[in-house]
């Protein structure tokens, strides 16, 4: 950052509210102007025509899994109707706490929905890539890995040993050769994903 | 009050010896007597003085934010976590929730606290509560719960706006969107006397009627307020005792004013903080 | 229960206009039904219902040893119960929050000398004296708890006889005390200074008293003060939302008002209450 950035905090008044300012990450509006609601640094993004206020505070941004993100997860539990995950990671960043997640039927690819069967899709334990749907009346976020690029990338033979994707829907063991179904992601190599994959690995 | 079986308890029917040596030494009659004759607090403040406050944040490095607050002998420890799933719940709600603890530690007041939270502690924790979650913004932070937790390691009157004060500053720390700076002051009241920022001494005063002659106001109680500055609304208020409507106005009045003396040292510790993180 | 916003607008306007839904001005209280004495095993009791709360206090008598720190004074403690008959919300430990908050106000209300005179409680200095626990039934939850919970225990107070002691017998470290045999040989508590709650809620640019459930979700900020002859004996803001200083003085007045009105009425019918009246809830 630069040194001689606008600094503002909480309740701190920034601009009157009009065509050409308007309100961004964290600010808020209140009678026609805009407050920020974070101790940090003041940023303004040009947009259309349009200067929009956002404040940044330093240190670790509280990171929340919002619509259309890609998340890491984990499934620990799979039913006949969806697989429960826990979130572990949004975008590269790494979270402290786990977020609860589901993936429903539906949602686990594009093609021939209706014939879709959790089992061969996911297995508890597997490390998948997933983007968030929009959150709805549900208690827990939704997830679809309904894109090539999405779905498992890191999952375990029944023996335990780290399995390798040969097409798009199986996964073999490289001890055993056994072959298992899985909804595999086609992982892109991208500098974002394989941080993300380092840091997993690690974990594991 | 259920014991807590787990730890080792202090003996049940055991008694501060300061008790016995008190019933002859100084009352809480005697020391206002002094004083109101001397016009100045027994650490030399005028009545409506606060005392010099020590702020700093980044107190404890497990914790996503946090603040350490000294006012004169009251020392408090606050720490905020970060945001979690509100755990337990079923229902999606969209408004996020804070939870507070209050705790003095077991050797903090003259009196042995229990490990266990007594009443007095988690009606000071629903104080809390009440005073932060008109100053987070709990929109943004849907189905989420965050965590608070105020720590008094030595009480000298005055802990729980030493709590709240320094969870304000915790919470910005934290990076939990907040609509305005909180801050907060105690006065205690005693015979239209209103004592800024009392000790414990002073607060245990302002907790009875004398009965001499000679004092013929019955007032007497402690008030609290937690304001939010820019918005200057009141975000929490409190009082007790037995306080007549023209003293509680006026008191206040004292307390809006002091809260805005505290408000410029709340912002000087944000901003060093803030600044601190730009160069690094 | 929850409101639409033309249904928010209704009672907002209602509320500018001084007529509220229920045909009420700012000030006024719904009506309110009383009745005393009616547990047989506790010392007094009161049954108080508002509208569609309803609160049943009984008081129990028992002996103690005062406070080391506090040897001429007796004890008094309240006691909350939000049993799930009044809401389902309040099944399990949904109610825990809300019993803590209210038994917290009320121990904070009855705290100063002034409001209740605990030195009457006391037997023998240091060694024996009355306890009194307050026991607070909820039995069903229609809003504006906090005022009619202080009316239940001030007329439960009122009702309470506590029995009157003959002689104390001190030999050596033990106390025997001598209980007088005649039932009837009591003493009444003086509860004349009392607290009485008021709950004053801000809706629009107004304050009102006593909010029904509807008026409990257009309210921006709410403040409940404990009453004792004109002084304040307890203030303390509840819920969400915060107030400017200049509202807060306006609503400590109206609360004031109101408070002293609803202490002389509720005076007035508990020294008609005769014992003789047998008809009733529990009866």
């Amino acid at each position: 950052m630069k040194e001689d950035s606008l600094v503002c905090l909480p309740g701190q008044r920034l601009s009157i509210c009009d065509k050409i300012y308007t309100s961004g990450q964290g600010t808020y509006e209140r009678k026609g102007y805009i407050y920020s609601m974070l101790g940090g640094v003041v940023d303004i993004v040009e947009k259309n025509g349009l200067k929009v206020l956002e404040v940044h505070s330093n240190g670790q941004n509280t990171v929340i899994p919002s619509q259309g993100d890609i998340v890491t997860a984990e499934v620990y539990i799979i039913t006949q109707q969806h697989a429960k995950c826990h979130i572990k990671c949004i975008g590269n960043t790494v979270l402290k706490s786990s977020f609860r997640a589901i993936i429903r039927k539906e949602y686990v690819r594009v093609t021939e929905k209706d014939k879709v069967e959790i089992y061969k899709s996911f297995r508890p334990g597997d490390i998948i890539l997933a983007r968030v749907l929009p959150i709805t009346e549900a208690h827990s976020y939704q997830l679809s890995t309904a894109e090539n690029e999405l779905g498992v990338v890191i999952a375990h033979s029944e023996h335990g040993y780290p399995m390798i994707p040969v097409s798009w829907t199986e996964m073999q063991c490289p001890k055993t050769l056994v072959k298992e179904p899985r909804k595999v992601a086609k992982v892109v190599p991208e500098n974002m994903t394989t941080d993300i994959l380092s840091v997993l690995q690690n974990n594991v | 009050m259920p014991v807590d079986h787990k730890r080792i308890n202090g003996p049940e029917e055991s008694v501060p010896y300061e008790l016995f040596a008190r019933l002859s030494g100084l009352t809480s009659e005697k020391a206002f007597e002094q004083l109101y004759k001397a016009g100045k607090r027994s650490d030399g403040r005028e009545f409506e003085e606060h005392r010099k406050i020590f702020l700093k944040n980044g107190a404890v490095s497990q914790a996503k934010g946090s603040a350490y607050i000294e006012m004169g002998q009251t020392k408090v420890i606050v720490s905020v976590f970060d945001p979690r799933e509100i755990p337990n719940r079923s229902d999606y709600s969209l408004k996020g929730e804070l939870y507070c603890e209050f705790k003095f530690a077991p050797f903090s007041c003259a009196k042995r606290r229990l490990h266990q939270q007594d009443n007095e502690e988690k009606q000071y924790s629903c104080i809390m509560k009440k005073a932060l979650e008109s100053a987070v913004c709990l929109h943004e932070l849907p189905n989420f719960q965050v965590d608070i937790y105020a720590l008094v390691m030595h009480n000298d009157g005055s802990a729980l706006s030493a709590a709240i004060t320094a969870a304000g500053v915790a919470l910005v720390e934290a990076g939990v969107p907040m609509y305005d700076i909180i801050t907060s002051v105690t006065v205690g009241i005693q015979q239209g006397v209103k004592l800024v920022d009392p000790d414990s001494l002073e607060e245990q005063m302002c907790q009875v009627q004398f009965l001499s002659e000679k004092y013929q106001d019955n007032n007497h109680g402690l008030l609290i307020i937690s304001k939010l500055h820019t918005q200057e609304q009141l975000c929490q208020f409190y009082q007790n005792g037995y306080v007549s409507l023209e003293v509680l106005k006026s008191g206040l009045e004292v307390l809006s004013k002091t809260c805005e003396v505290i408000v410029p040292l709340v912002q000087k510790c944000l901003i060093k903080h803030i600044t601190n993180g730009i160069k690094s | 229960m929850s409101l639409c916003d033309a249904e928010k607008t209704f009672i907002l306007h209602g509320v500018a206009e001084n007529f509220r839904s229920d045909g009420r001005d700012r000030e006024g209280y719904r009506p309110i039904e009383i009745e005393t004495d009616i547990v047989q095993h506790a010392f007094g009791s009161a049954r108080l219902r508002l509208a569609n709360t309803d609160i049943l206090v009984a008081v129990k008598i028992e002996v103690d040893t005062p406070l080391p720190e506090r040897p001429f004074e007796g004890k008094i403690e309240f006691f909350v119960d939000c049993s799930a008959n009044a809401t389902p919300d309040f099944e399990g430990r949904g109610g825990e929050t809300l019993a803590i908050e209210l038994s917290n106000i009320l121990a904070s209300a009855y705290k100063s000398p002034k409001t209740f005179n605990l030195k009457k409680l006391c037997i023998l200095k240091g060694k024996k004296c009355w306890k009194l626990y307050v026991d607070i039934l909820i039995l069903e939850c229609g809003g504006n708890l906090f005022d009619a919970v202080s009316l239940a225990v001030k007329a439960a107070l009122f009702n309470t006889k506590v029995p009157l002691i003959k002689s104390v017998n001190i030999d050596g470290d033990n106390v025997e005390l001598d209980v007088s045999d005649n039932v009837f040989d009591c003493e009444r508590l003086d509860v004349t200074n009392a607290p009485v709650m008021v709950t004053v809620c801000k809706i629009g640019d107004n304050c009102v008293v006593d909010p029904n459930l509807a008026e409990e979700q257009c309210s921006v900020g709410s403040i409940v003060v404990a009453i004792s002859q004109e002084y304040f004996s307890t203030v303390t803001s509840i819920g969400i939302g915060s107030l400017h200083a200049q509202t807060l003085c306006s609503s400590l007045e109206l609360g004031q008002k109101v408070g002293i009105r609803l202490n002389e009425a509720l005076m007035d019918t508990l020294s008609h209450i005769t014992s003789d009246q047998d008809f009733g809830f529990l009866k």
